[in-house]
């Protein structure tokens, strides 16, 4: 049986801020916005536990920060789909084509919001520890290691952020970075130094796991020195970056060399009518308000694009 | 009666929750970080404390938001 077609002026692919925020603009502006989401409403910042520097909330949970713009794109209509996956897109049709799972979505206009999804360890018996002590999700699983030793691979401020929220169960907490210093902001730098149960170990690099059934100590090796040391740990927790959601456009969008979307402030693609916005596309500053904007800029200009199309009629 | 074990501010436990509502599927949450009982049930279904843990008959269950899992333990039809 053909899936049902149904016609939207603006689709967004990916539920992260700056696809919620062309949400709520494009919603505001009295257009039929779908916006589609195949993981987590929110994105990156849905794992947050405390955002401080988000203009306007001293701090605030990632998880409540995404539902209060979330309700606000929904209270102008926007439609917000997290359950219904995309399965192919086609730009170059005239209208644009979204199918997902359950219905062929026609449109003239899409911004691409689709984000980043965190880097896997590269190491071959990782799988055999997925959920059994490696785990890449802090608030999911941490709860799980009451009292026990911890470790988190990673230097940025994801890795910082999840080694200090990490610290209310651990008994004692490792960070292990293959660098000779974070990337992180200071003040959760600070926080982490201060706390006299975590231990930083730099230029360390994580060469097996080992344990049986579940994971119980890491093989090191100190890139620095040469030495390799076991570390006993019972979770291993990795935040060793991140790869932009761009596969199922790379036959149709330009992408940089790291695969992201090639699109500047205006976040137009080499696709008229396809926008880029957030993480996703090339930009020197990845932060909220950056994503924020780009979800602005997007919708305001989408719009205008719908509005050229019109006057082409 | 549907299960669902899960624990406070964990984004795949909400997902879960908010599909199972979006079905109209009534259910029972059982926050196994306040609720000892509820712990040592999710270790007894599952083997595991990792959650959300989705059960009706308290033997097989689906872990996190497996769309086509949870399809087929809850006798949804599938997209």
């Amino acid at each position: 049986m053909a899936k049902e077609e149904r016609k939207k002026d603006i689709i967004i692919i990916g539920g992260g801020v700056a696809g919620l925020t062309s949400a709520l603009y494009a919603g505001r502006m009295n257009l039929s916005v779908l916006l589609l989401e195949a993981e987590l409403v929110g994105g990156q910042i849905v794992n947050a536990y405390s955002i401080e520097n988000y203009p306007g909330f001293a701090s605030i949970q990632g998880d409540k920060l995404v539902e209060t713009i979330q309700q606000q794109a929904e209270s102008f209509g926007a439609v917000v789909d997290e359950f219904d996956k995309i399965i192919a897109v086609d730009f170059k049709a005239k209208p644009k084509i979204v199918e997902t799972e359950n219905f062929v979505y026609k449109t003239d206009a899409v911004i691409v919001a689709s984000g980043m999804t965190r880097r896997k360890l590269a190491l071959k018996e990782v799988d055999r520890y997925l959920g059994k002590g490696v785990h890449y999700c802090e608030l999911c699983d941490g709860h799980m290691y009451q009292g026990k030793t911890i470790a988190v691979v990673g230097g940025g401020n994801a890795a910082v952020d999840a080694a200090n929220f990490l610290m209310k169960y651990a008994k004692k907490l490792y960070v292990i970075h293959r660098d000779g210093a974070f990337n992180a902001d200071e003040i959760s730098q600070k926080r982490l130094r201060e706390n006299p149960a975590a231990e930083v170990l730099f230029y360390t690099e994580i060469k097996e796991l080992k344990g049986h059934p579940a994971l119980a100590s890491l093989l090191l090796y100190n890139n620095k020195t040469g030495e390799a040391t076991e570390l006993r740990t019972d979770a291993l927790f990795v935040y060793i970056g991140l790869l932009p959601n761009t596969a199922m456009f790379k036959d149709l969008l330009k992408l940089d060399e790291t695969g992201r979307i090639v699109a500047g402030e205006d976040c137009q693609t080499n696709i008229p009518g396809v926008f880029a916005a957030g993480d996703v596309r090339t930009k020197p500053i990845r932060q909220l308000t950056t994503a924020a904007a780009d979800g602005t800029v997007a919708a305001l200009l989408a719009e205008k694009y719908l509005q050229s199309l019109k006057e082409e009629t | 009666m549907v299960k669902v074990y899960s624990i406070p501010n964990c984004p795949w436990c909400h997902k879960v929750k908010k599909y199972l509502e979006a079905n109209h599927i009534e259910y029972t949450d059982f926050d196994i970080e306040a609720d000892e009982t509820a712990r040592t049930e999710c270790y007894r279904i599952s083997g595991d404390l990792t959650v959300p843990i989705t059960t009706i008959d308290g033997k097989s269950y689906v872990l996190s938001f497996d769309k086509p899992k949870l399809d087929a333990l809850l006798g949804l039809q599938a997209s």
